[in-house]
């Protein structure tokens, strides 16, 4: 394995997550779509790491971070998906535009 | 005591004498009344005594500083600021007395007296100033004090205009001055009249800097003398009570103006163009208030006219070059003029009219013998009748004009006619009246403001200015015939007087007994018409009643102007500047609006077109890189 | 520094008001009035014992320094911003201006029932930051201080106001906004094209520490960013409409001394610390100032509200002073050029307390009749004679009537512009005329002519509420008598670093 393959995973990944944030119309999709990103910036780091990085402490700590970040990030946007529920009902993106103009 | 404790106590009891009357004796009229007559009778007291004493050194004493000039408030004593001062310590006086009469009734009487006080104290400053800047300051309080007198009756909205409109008249004339002192200032680097007047002395061709400086100065004095084109405030002043109008007719307010002519005389003589100007505005004033006052009917704004036609005279005494002529005439002036004034008052408060036909048809003349008496003594002083005082100071200033032009001379001897004239004219309307002439009194007399005969307290003032008429009579007709070797006011001011003889005088006599005669054979006469010889001609008696329309052009043009442009900028703030900016926040507003109607306010898209910039941002930066 | 710090002790009376006022319970009103008057009346002792100190000598003398008292504190050593407070003659004057007009303000709000306790807490933070203006000689604290002057206008507008008030609010907070998004920018410029080390405005007007040209390119933002709060023509229309929305002692404040930090601004930062800048922009900016004085009176002539008049008659005031501002920007302490800057310094002072006196006056009829109209009025000196009266002496001295102080000042002011710009000198002094003509109006039409019998029942200024009346007419009078005193001090700041035109 070299660390190409392991950049094309990871921009494969993110891929599928930017689509899934673009194109899903459920929040719930949506959020599991930006954890995938977060993962595809997670494994890049991790991949950089390991093959150019003289100190592989630091890409490993970056990760925890990303993983801690990532948890705190699902319980805020849960709390808010069934906020939001609760209030309209419905979790169709499509249906939240408060903020038109 | 010495001359400085006079000099300290002639300008500190006025102002004592207003601190008093006004803020604490405002209500107790009687103490305030009082207050303000014992500081009168001490300056005036104190300004005949210094008269007599002669000139003196400066008293000042150090005001205060600015970088490195020094400002002081003092007293000059030199002749002519001992002569004027001692006329409007004695005017000042004799008025204060009068006004215990005339207001007696008067609810506002010690609000009245206090502004007296201020008046007199604000005159005698001005008069008496060393420097410049206290001739400024005190000639803005003069005006301050007569806007107050003359808007004395306060609910009566034609008073508040009148004293409205000469204050703002006033001040026209005032910029000017104002500027005119400034320069002077400048050019001489001091602010010590005496100083100035040695630099100018003797200097007959000052140049352009001193025809700017004199012609400003001049400014100032047609505004507060009521030339022509600033003379209309003054007919109207007439709105305050009478004791007013003698006061700032005779010795104040109205007398500043030639005062200051004669107190830079010496600049002005420097100033070759502008005393010429100077004398044409004269000559021209003189002639147009007198034709004003030969259809005038109400008693005050007869004397209004001649006061600006007398003024007109004196300013062409003094610009013609004779410092002795105008000063003589204005002297003799106040004091008539002052009585003229007391003795309409009396009329005017026995009859409750000013109409000179309703006051003769009263019959006032013949139960009010003390005011007949100086109405005729003041009226033949003013109509230039020998042997009163009147005609000894015109005829000074028709023998000044020798080397002027000959439509200057012919100009002074048709005011001259016309003054005989007019004065003539209300001597008999008032003294001979007629119920079977033509002329109609102007409405029924209003016996609200009829108050009864005259008490001691006016006629006592009337009586002693006309003793005082005839004693300045006197003298001067002793200096003509020889009995006294020189004019005691010439003598005062240390100049010569012009000794004509009766063959030079004939003319200004023939004149003034023709003017006389005339108004004798139309108003006098048993029989006559009392209408006048211009009521015959309606275009022009509308011309002359109209006051030459003047006030009208002014009002048709200067305060349209004023005001049109007060509107546009008006129109310009509420619609330019501020609209305008009301006009951005609304713009602000509105384009917010508008961006944010571009908002779908889908998230996705919003991501979406993000993510599209990034990768092409990437792309791009990869490419350069 | 072993001195008590006076500076700091006036400085804090208003925050010790506010702080005080805090922990008071807000039914207490009276002892919150209480609390602001007696901290107001320290202020006014402490800032005359500052005046008594100031030793007006140091030019001849030589062993004082223009700015005494000084007091200075390290606060940012990293950006160099001190804490700096000294005065100079200028600042003296202003500090007692502002010092009597607190006082006064406080005490014409006796009445005051709405909200007390917010009232005077957002009136502290105002004075606070206007005291800090006048005494701080660090470019930043003096920014600070001036934003800390400038907003709580917003809430006392918009709350105790009247007429319009939360559109006169917002837009005298955006007005002035704009003005600091001017000031800003050039206040940084100085601070990092004199080399990024100190904000301490006396060794950034030293000589040589800006080229001319930077000079001349941002002085214009200085100017014009103060000059919003001074009121200069052709940024002035917050002024008025503030004025009129405002309550009374907030419009004594805002008139009385917010507008002059503008001006205090442009001669302590603006001119003093660019004078080449300044010279090059004078005869501009003192033609935009001549065509204030003029325009305003015209203006006023116009309205019909009492506040109006006074509004725009601030407006031609102001102009007065900028006048005098610029005839020394052009000339420094040449011919006539010290003559404008005592005379306008004067000015502010003097419009400070007349202002003052005009609005304490105007709020005194208004706060029974709740008509502002001068039309509905007529014969006030008859019905209110001392109330009137106290209008009177306001309308006199803004004529420029010798006895008061503003004749001084506006005679210094023409004196300097008639030796530097004789035209613009010319045409100010005309406008004189203009004035007499507004004022005459008001005069005519409110205070005397028929009386109009809806306003018969009216009460008369008591003893007690003439009180700060009689302060501000003592003060007019006063130095309208003795112009020297405040003369000798405002002359005694003189010019430091002025090097004259460019």
């Amino acid at each position: 394995m070299t660390l190409p393959a392991f950049t094309m995973f990871a921009l494969l990944l993110f891929c599928m997550g930017l689509y899934a944030v673009l194109a899903r119309r459920n929040l719930i999709a949506i959020l599991i779509g930006i954890e995938l990103m977060l993962n595809a910036a997670s494994v890049n780091f991790m991949a950089f790491n390991y093959f150019v990085a003289p100190d592989p402490a630091v890409g490993q700590i970056i990760v925890l971070f990303i993983i801690g970040l990532a948890a705190a990030e699902v319980a805020i946007a849960l709390s808010i998906i069934l906020a939001v529920y609760r209030q309209r009902r419905a979790i169709d993106i499509e249906q939240l535009t408060e903020v038109k103009g | 005591m010495s001359y400085e404790t006079w000099a300290l106590a002639l300008l500190f009891a006025p102002l004592l004498g207003f601190f008093l009357a006004l803020v604490v004796f405002r209500d107790r009229h009687n103490v305030a009344a009082a207050i303000v007559i014992a500081a009168g009778s001490v300056s005036a007291a104190a300004s005949i005594l210094l008269c007599v004493g002669g000139p003196q050194p400066t008293v000042s004493a150090r005001w205060f500083h600015i970088g490195d000039i020094t400002i002081a408030f003092g007293v000059l004593l030199d002749s002519r600021t001992l002569l004027m001062g001692a006329v409007v310590g004695v005017i000042t006086l004799c008025i204060q007395i009068y006004s215990l009469g005339y207001m007696a009734h008067d609810p506002g009487k010690g609000r009245f007296f206090g502004f007296l006080a201020l008046f007199e104290w604000a005159m005698l400053s001005f008069v008496y100033a060393p420097n410049l800047l206290q001739t400024f300051i005190f000639w803005e309080l003069v005006g301050l004090a007569s806007f107050l007198l003359i808007g004395f009756w306060y609910q009566k909205p034609s008073a508040v205009a009148a004293a409205k409109k000469a204050f703002i008249m006033t001040r026209i004339g005032d910029i000017g001055l104002f500027v005119g002192l400034i320069l002077l200032f400048r050019a001489t680097d001091t602010l010590d009249i005496e100083s100035i007047l040695t630099l100018y002395a003797g200097s007959s061709a000052g140049g352009a800097p001193t025809e700017i400086i004199a012609a400003l100065l001049f400014m100032g004095i047609v505004g507060k003398s009521a030339q022509f084109p600033l003379h209309t405030w003054l007919p109207d002043a007439m709105e305050g009570p009478t004791p007013v109008s003698a006061l700032l007719h005779s010795a104040t307010m109205v007398a500043a103006g030639v005062f200051l002519f004669a107190r830079f005389h010496e600049l002005f003589m420097a100033a070759e163009t502008t005393r010429m100007a100077a004398l044409a505005i004269a000559t021209f004033t003189a002639i147009l208030a007198s034709t004003m006052a030969v259809v005038a009917r109400d008693m005050k704004r007869i004397l209004a006219f001649s006061s600006i036609s007398q003024l007109g005279f004196m300013l062409m005494g003094l610009a013609a070059g004779s410092l002795f002529a105008g000063y003589f005439h204005l002297t003799t002036h106040a004091f008539f003029k002052a009585l003229l004034f007391l003795v309409a008052g009396a009329f005017i408060h026995r009859c409750g009219s000013n109409d000179i036909v309703a006051i003769g048809r009263q019959g006032a003349a013949r139960t009010m013998k003390v005011t007949t008496f100086g109405l005729i003594v003041g009226g033949v002083a003013l109509a230039g009748i020998p042997p009163l005082s009147g005609f000894f100071s015109k005829e000074q200033i028709i023998a000044s004009l020798g080397q002027a032009s000959p439509i200057i001379v012919a100009g002074a001897y048709a005011a001259a006619f016309l003054t005989a004239y007019y004065t003539f004219r209300m001597i008999f309307l008032v003294t001979r009246p007629d119920p079977e002439s033509a002329a109609q009194p102007a409405g029924p007399a209003d016996p609200d403001h009829a108050h009864g005969e005259p008490t001691w307290a006016m006629n006592g003032p009337i009586l002693l200015l006309s003793l005082i008429t005839l004693l300045i009579s006197a003298l001067s007709a002793g200096a003509l015939v020889g009995a006294m070797s020189e004019d005691p006011i010439a003598s005062i001011l240390g100049q010569a007087s012009h000794h004509a003889s009766i063959a030079e005088m004939a003319p200004a006599i023939a004149i003034a007994i023709l003017g006389a005669v005339l108004a004798f054979f139309e108003f006098g006469k048993k029989g006559a018409a009392q209408t006048g010889i211009v009521a015959r001609m309606p275009g022009l008696e509308r011309l002359l009643a109209n006051r030459w329309y003047i006030d009208a052009i002014y009002r048709h043009t200067l305060v349209a102007l004023a005001t049109g442009i007060a509107r546009v900028s008006h129109g310009v703030e509420t619609r330019g500047f501020d609209g305008g900016a009301d006009k951005v926040a609304d713009a602000t507003v509105a384009s917010g609006r508008q961006v944010a109607r571009r908002h779908s306010g889908r998230l996705q898209l919003y991501i979406g077109g993000a993510a599209i910039l990034f990768a092409l941002a990437v792309v791009f930066l990869g490419f350069r890189g | 520094m072993d001195e008590f710090p006076i500076l700091s002790a006036i400085l804090l009376c208003p925050v010790a008001a506010f702080v005080v006022t805090l922990v008071i319970p807000g039914r207490q009103s009276g002892l919150i009035k209480g609390v602001h008057g007696i901290f107001a009346l320290l202020s006014v002792v402490l800032s005359m014992v500052v005046w008594a100190r100031y030793d007006t000598g140091w030019r001849e003398n030589g062993d004082v320094d223009r700015f005494q008292m000084m007091e200075d504190v390290p606060w940012v050593p990293d950006l160099g911003i001190h804490y700096i407070l000294a005065v100079d003659g200028i600042s003296v004057v202003l500090t007692l201006l502002n010092a009597i007009v607190f006082l006064t303000g406080v005490l014409s709000m006796w009445t005051l029932t709405l909200r007390v306790k917010e009232y005077f807490l957002f009136m502290a933070a105002l004075v606070f930051g206007v005291f800090g203006v006048f005494l701080s000689l660090d470019i930043f604290m003096f920014f600070f201080f001036y934003e800390v002057a400038v907003l709580p206008m917003y809430p006392l507008i918009a709350v105790w106001g009247s007429t319009r008030k939360e559109y006169s609010a917002m837009k005298l907070t955006l007005f002035l906004l704009a003005g600091s998004a001017l000031l800003f920018p050039g206040l940084i410029s100085l601070y990092f094209e004199s080399g990024g080390q100190t904000w301490n405005m006396l060794i950034l007007a030293q000589e040589g520490t800006f080229t001319p040209k930077f000079q001349v390119f941002v002085y214009p933002f200085l100017y014009l960013g103060f000059g919003v709060l001074a009121g200069m023509f052709p940024f002035h229309g917050w002024s008025p409409t503030g004025h009129v929305a405002a309550p009374t002692a907030v419009s004594m404040l805002h008139a009385g001394v917010l507008m002059k930090l503008g001006a205090f601004g442009i001669l302590r930062i603006a001119i003093d610390l660019l004078p080449s800048g300044a010279a090059y922009w004078a005869e501009t900016f003192a033609i935009l100032a001549t065509i204030g004085i003029v325009y305003g009176a015209f203006v006023a002539m116009r309205q019909t509200d009492f506040k109006y008049v006074i509004g725009f008659s601030s407006v031609s005031h102001m102009g007065i002073v900028l006048l005098g501002l610029n005839v020394f920007a052009a000339v420094g302490a040449g011919d006539g050029g010290s003559d404008g800057l005592n005379g306008a310094v004067f000015q502010m002072f003097a419009h400070g307390i007349m202002t003052a006196l005009f609005f304490s006056s105007v709020g005194f009829i208004y706060d029974q009749t709740h008509d502002r109209d001068i039309r509905h009025f007529g014969g006030l000196i008859g019905q209110v004679p001392v109330a009137a009266s106290f209008f009177l002496v306001a309308g006199l001295c803004g004529m420029g009537v010798p006895g008061f102080a503003s004749f001084w000042a506006e005679l210094l002011v023409f004196v300097g512009a008639v030796k530097v710009f004789t035209p613009l000198g010319v045409i100010a002094i005309a406008g004189l005329v203009f004035t007499a003509a507004y004022m005459m109006r008001v005069f005519g039409k409110a205070m005397f002519g028929p009386k109009n019998p809806q306003w018969d029942g009216l009460d008369d200024v008591g003893p007690w509420s003439a009180l700060p009346r009689v302060v501000l007419v003592g003060v007019l009078v006063l130095f309208g008598f003795l112009p020297s005193v405040i003369v000798d001090v405002i002359r005694s700041a003189g010019v430091v670093s002025h090097s004259g035109g460019m």
